[in-house]
């Protein structure tokens, strides 16, 4: 029986050897090792022998199965990994492709303000483009033939109408709907009559609106410095600087350590080191008089920025015109 | 406004570097835009000493001098008539750029080789003499940096300052903050002169008749002026701080504008008919040149200045040719007046002026200091013109001013800003502002801000003087503690976000054009008499023809995107674009704006690859992605039909359709026609869908009913019948939908053929029938049944004869 065992593997490991291709070792597989194959014609012989050969005969057959069934694996193996069989394909040539879209990029920054202070618990507050003199400015603080209006070029629609030149109107439009407390972002196009390589007669901003009792700038800055922080990052310097707009008061402009030179000093930069990027300051108490707010009770601050200067600053973008003129060499980008 | 620190020295002492000054003016509310060295342009300028001098061959005026530079000695050729051997002169080496942008290089005059140039006065912007190279004192080092030599260091500020702080439009405004913020005494200048001459009083009169316009109009007199060229500290302090020099009495009133914030006129006291000045505001028709030579129509409402006869001043903005200072001069009377700022704005506006006088006036100048700078000025006329200076000033003043009186609370300011400063302290800072301050009791104070302080009427006003001075960076961070509320999101805003999203995964780019287009666009678009979309929204003040009106339709700005891609040479394009469209309506303040969403396919839609050729665009791919984006939108009842009204003239007839849902249109799409393309400069085809956003969005189901899956199998079955080519699929469809039969689950159409063997003018349609009870599996022989019987009226109403 071991003889026979012996012969076996002889003859099958020969004719593996010399099998000429996989097609061939497909059938030397079931000829030998198949349910009726020559292994298992042996092993019905087994029931003849003695018993007390049976241990060992029984753990050479299993060597002899096992040691073919390898011998099959890696002369199948061999034959896969050759060339010029009929399965193989180049892998190396291009798939079928699918079709990529994305968002411009001015509404992916957006997305991304309004993402944090929604998580900070802030609404979303939209308007009208087309504006009143009365939200645009006059309840701003604004006053007719002040020159505070000249701040901001106006595309007019008529004496009494405009197209918006700021998104602050929403400040007022909103509080004229809800009684404080209020927390709200209005994100949206605006419009002022400049064109050169840094303004777009349309652009886009996100306004901001905080009322509640005790809102005091000491928040202001904490809730801007929040925003700074998630946007660039947290290591980005802020310096809030006093300015002036009519409709709030203290003031203040902030601006950020220079992401570009790390506030060394660049073209970007000027040299200066900063970049402004926010206007903010505590809401103006003839403002909250516009909307019938008591004053003695509440406070609130109000920021405002352009969508484009962040989007330029996180991109890298350096001429503002492109984000209007849909390029999709720019719009494949994003 | 530009400004000189070596001025502001004048006035406050500041022991700090520029760089820092420039900082704290900044971190004060005083933006500081750039700093500048003064003298930077005479850094390769030296002491040049002229060794020998002789004519040009050929020049009746150039001579080639030899100039000794210290270490070396340059050729230059110069055409000065004082140039000459032994004289020290500035030497200008090659490479230095002249304030006027000139650029030094080595070159050739008439064949001579010339390596520097000597430079006057003007050329340096160190005075106003240009007649010939600037003559230097002997005694100064040959070779030596020129600014070194002459003691020149200045350092230029230029501010940008805020409409709210007219009180800053001067070096003394400047210098006021500087003395707050360093804590440092204020120096005002000395404005004694003598006063030899008649009492004003007998020489000259004013009459305000307009006090509303007019509060106040104070003038001086001066008999026996020479008029000449500034003194060279006069011309260099204007030149520093971008002024140009005229003549010592203009100069005399434009610095002290600078000085002291207060506009300044000089007339020539012997061109004001009746020696007298008139206030008054213009006459209907009224007509006046003014010093540039511009004659302007006067409105009723605009104030003039006036002798006994006749205008001569435009108030507040700019004086008249007719009585302005020239060389023969003799007689000045200066005006130092107060005028309303709005009076002025209005004027200056209307009139298309903008000068440094009506910037402070319409930002509101010092009332009370009126006859500081009519002093000043007559005291430096005095010093740089000669002449004798009437007794005393004239003051018409028939509006007084009162300090306004503000009460503050210590406790609110700090509410307000967030910190915790003392009592004392907010005192301490109002005071350095010059503001006078009272105690009321432990929180409450009166205060009372100088009258140059006209941005300053409330307690809000106190608080940022405290806050800027206290630093706005010393002010602690902290954050407001909210309620935990939560409103519903706007619906629009978050749907507009969802058709982004699902856009871009159909493979769209999203596009943004302007809101605002040429005002022919819907006469491009071959619009309808009576589409709404012709109600345009125009612009009084466009920047451009192409930017006149606002946009009543998205498809412009993205046939305009189209444009400039294909010019780009990407012709394969898949755009969309949400944004308003405006629509002006009759009666009506503000227009109508719409969401709307516009899909745009340009090109082709499968490009050329091994996988096989280029497949271009057809109507068929961009009502897949129609249809792809309702059904990702749950809207399981749009329909699509042919557009036969004149909804859109602009998409070719027979390939356009309009979306339903519920019946209700909810949008359209189509070919657009080759002509109207052609209007938007494209020459390839463009398929184009408009979708009206907030329409969409009520076609979405509210909710979301879950069903299960069915438990019993399906069984397909197919039908083909040849119709009149004119028979639509819909049709068909319909009609089966309409049988009503309640195993048919669904219909699809499976295979559309025209030509052999089908014959001329007809087509094969064939559809799939999907079959379902919910009860039972369904036998083959009760569907063929049922099949047979659909197929049978199918034919009957279909089939072509």
């Amino acid at each position: 029986m071991k003889t026979k065992i012996q012969e076996l593997r002889t003859q099958a490991l020969a004719e593996i050897q010399s099998a000429g291709d996989a097609k061939a070792i497909d059938e030397l597989n079931i000829r030998f090792l198949g349910r009726k194959g020559l292994v298992n014609d042996l092993l019905k012989g087994m029931a003849k022998i003695p018993a007390d050969e049976k241990p060992l005969v029984g753990s050479l057959a299993n060597e002899l199965k096992k040691d073919l069934q390898d011998a099959f694996a890696k002369a199948t193996e061999s034959f896969d990994s050759g060339n010029g069989t009929a399965d193989a394909i180049d892998v190396t040539l291009p798939g079928r492709p699918g079709k990529v879209g994305g968002l411009h990029p001015l509404t992916t920054i957006n997305l991304e303000i309004c993402d944090i202070f929604t998580r900070l618990g802030f609404d979303i507050a939209q308007g009208p483009e087309v504006e009143l003199d009365y939200y645009n400015f006059e309840a701003l603080n604004f006053p007719k033939d002040h020159p505070a209006r000249d701040m901001q070029d106006t595309f007019f629609v008529s004496d009494n109408v405009v197209l918006r030149t700021h998104t602050s109107p929403m400040q007022v439009r909103t509080m004229e709907k809800q009684a404080p407390p209020v927390r709200v972002i209005a994100p949206g196009k605006v419009y002022r009559c400049d064109s050169d390589i840094t303004h777009t007669p349309m652009f886009a901003q996100v306004e901001g609106l905080v009322v509640d009792k005790g809102i005091s700038f000491a928040d202001l800055k904490g809730v801007l410095t929040t925003l700074i922080h998630q946007i660039f990052d947290n290591k980005t310097p802020l310096r809030f600087r006093p300015s002036f707009f009519p409709f709030t008061e203290p003031s203040a402009e902030v601006d950020i350590g220079c992401v570009m030179c790390k506030g060394k000093g660049c073209r970007v930069c000027s040299q200066t080191g900063w970049l402004e990027i926010l206007g903010s300051g505590m809401v103006h108490p003839k403002v909250f008089e516009f909307v019938g707010y008591d004053t003695s009770q509440i406070s609130g601050f109000a920021f405002g920025m352009g969508v484009e200067r962040i989007a330029m600053l996180k991109y890298g973008i350096d001429d503002i015109r492109k984000y209007y003129e849909n390029d999709v060499r720019f719009l494949n980008q994003f | 406004m530009l400004v000189s620190l070596n001025w502001l020295q004048q006035y406050v002492t500041v022991e700090a570097e520029p760089r820092d000054i420039a900082h704290a003016l900044t971190m004060a509310g005083l933006e500081v835009e750039g700093v500048h060295d003064r003298f930077a342009h005479l850094e390769t300028v030296v002491v040049g000493e002229i060794v020998s001098a002789e004519p040009v061959k050929g020049s009746d005026h150039l001579q080639v001098c030899k100039v000794d530079a210290g270490q070396q000695t340059f050729q230059v050729v110069c055409g000065a008539p004082n140039a000459r051997a032994g004289l020290k002169a500035p030497l200008a080496l090659q490479g230095t750029e002249l304030p006027d942008g000139a650029i030094i290089a080595k070159g050739k005059l008439m064949g001579v080789v010339s390596e520097g140039m000597l430079c006057s006065e003007k050329e340096l912007e160190l005075g106003v003499a240009s007649g010939g190279i600037m003559e230097l004192d002997p005694a100064l080092p040959t070779g030596q940096n020129l600014a070194m030599a002459l003691n020149l260091s200045d350092t230029i500020f230029e501010l940008g300052i805020t409409p709210n702080r007219s009180d800053c439009l001067s070096m003394i405004g400047v210098a006021r903050e500087l003395s707050a913020i360093y804590g440092v005494e204020m120096r005002l200048p000395d404005i004694s002169l003598p006063e030899d001459g008649e009492p004003v009083q007998d020489i000259t009169s004013v009459d305000i008749l307009d006090p509303d316009h007019c509060p106040r109009y104070a003038a001086r007199v001066i008999k026996g002026i020479k008029i000449g060229p500034s003194p060279a500290w006069l011309a260099q302090s204007l030149l520093a701080v971008g002024v140009r020099p005229i003549s010592n009495i203009v100069d005399v009133t434009n610095y002290v504008m600078m000085e002291t914030g207060q506009p300044l006129h000089a007339f020539d006291f012997d061109l004001l008919e009746e020696g007298r000045i008139v206030v008054r505001l213009a006459e209907k028709g009224e007509k006046f040149i003014t010093l540039d030579s511009r004659d302007n129509e006067l409105e009723p409402d605009m104030l003039m200045i006036c002798d006994g006869k006749k205008a001569v001043a435009l108030a507040g903005v700019m004086g008249g040719l007719n009585s302005e200072i020239n060389d023969n001069t003799t007689n000045v009377l200066i005006e130092s007046a107060h005028f309303s700022p709005m009076s002025v704005r209005k004027t200056a506006k209307r009139l298309g002026y903008h000068t440094e006088a009506s910037h402070r006036f319409e930002r509101g100048a010092d009332h009370e200091g009126v006859l500081f700078a009519a002093q000043r000025a007559a005291q430096l006329m005095l010093q740089t013109a000669g002449g004798v200076c009437a007794k005393g000033a004239v003051d018409a003043h028939p509006v007084t001013v009162e300090k306004a009186e503000i009460t503050l609370s210590a406790s609110r300011t700090n509410v307000i800003l967030g910190t915790d400063i003392s009592y004392d302290r907010i005192v301490k800072y109002l005071e350095s502002v010059n503001m006078e301050v009272e105690t009321l009791d432990q929180d409450l104070m009166m205060v009372r801000p100088p009258v140059y302080r006209v941005d300053v009427s409330r307690p809000e006003d106190l608080m940022e003087e405290v806050a800027r001075l206290f630093g706005y960076d010393n002010i602690p961070t902290t954050w407001p503690a909210a309620a935990m509320e939560i409103h519903r999101a706007d619906p629009v805003r978050d749907f507009g976000l969802k058709l982004r999203t699902a856009l871009c995964g159909q493979g769209f780019r999203e596009a943004i054009n302007y809101s605002f287009v040429a005002a022919d666009t819907p006469d491009r678009l071959q619009l309808s008499e009576k589409d709404k979309r012709r109600q345009t929204l125009p612009i009084l003040n466009p920047l451009t023809e192409d930017q006149a009106v606002m946009r009543t339709s998205l498809l412009p700005g993205l046939f305009a995107s189209v444009a400039v891609n294909v010019n780009y040479q990407n012709k394969d394009l898949a755009l969309f674009e949400i944004g308003k469209t405006f629509i002006a309506e009759k009666g009506q303040e503000l227009p109508t704006e719409t969401e709307s969403l516009c899909l745009v396919l340009s090109g082709a839609n499968i490009s050329q690859s091994w996988h096989g050729k280029a497949v271009r665009t057809d109507f068929y791919d961009l009502k897949g992605c129609c249809e792809t984006l309702l059904a990702g939108l749950h809207i399981v009842d749009a329909a699509y039909a042919r557009l036969s009204d004149d909804t859109a003239p602009y998409l070719t007839k027979g390939q356009c359709a309009e979306i339903l849902s519920r019946e209700k249109r909810v949008g359209v799409l189509g070919k657009v026609r080759p002509e109207v393309l052609k209007k938007f400069d494209i020459k390839q085809d463009v398929f184009v869908a408009e979708i009206d956003v907030t329409s969409l969005l009520e076609a979405v189901p509210e909710k979301i009913t879950y069903e299960a899956p069915p438990r019993f199998p399906a069984t397909d079955r197919d039908i083909t019948i040849i119709s009149d080519k004119a028979v639509e699929a819909d049709a068909v469809l319909a009609h089966i939908r309409k049988m009503n039969h309640e195993w048919v689950r669904s219909l699809e159409v499976v295979a559309v053929y025209e030509g052999d063997p089908v014959p001329e003018g007809k087509k094969s349609l064939s559809f799939r029938i999907t079959y379902r009870s919910d009860t039972t599996t369904l036998q083959d022989k009760e569907v063929n049944e049922v099949h047979e019987g659909i197929g049978k009226e199918v034919m009957s109403t279909f089939a072509a004869a």
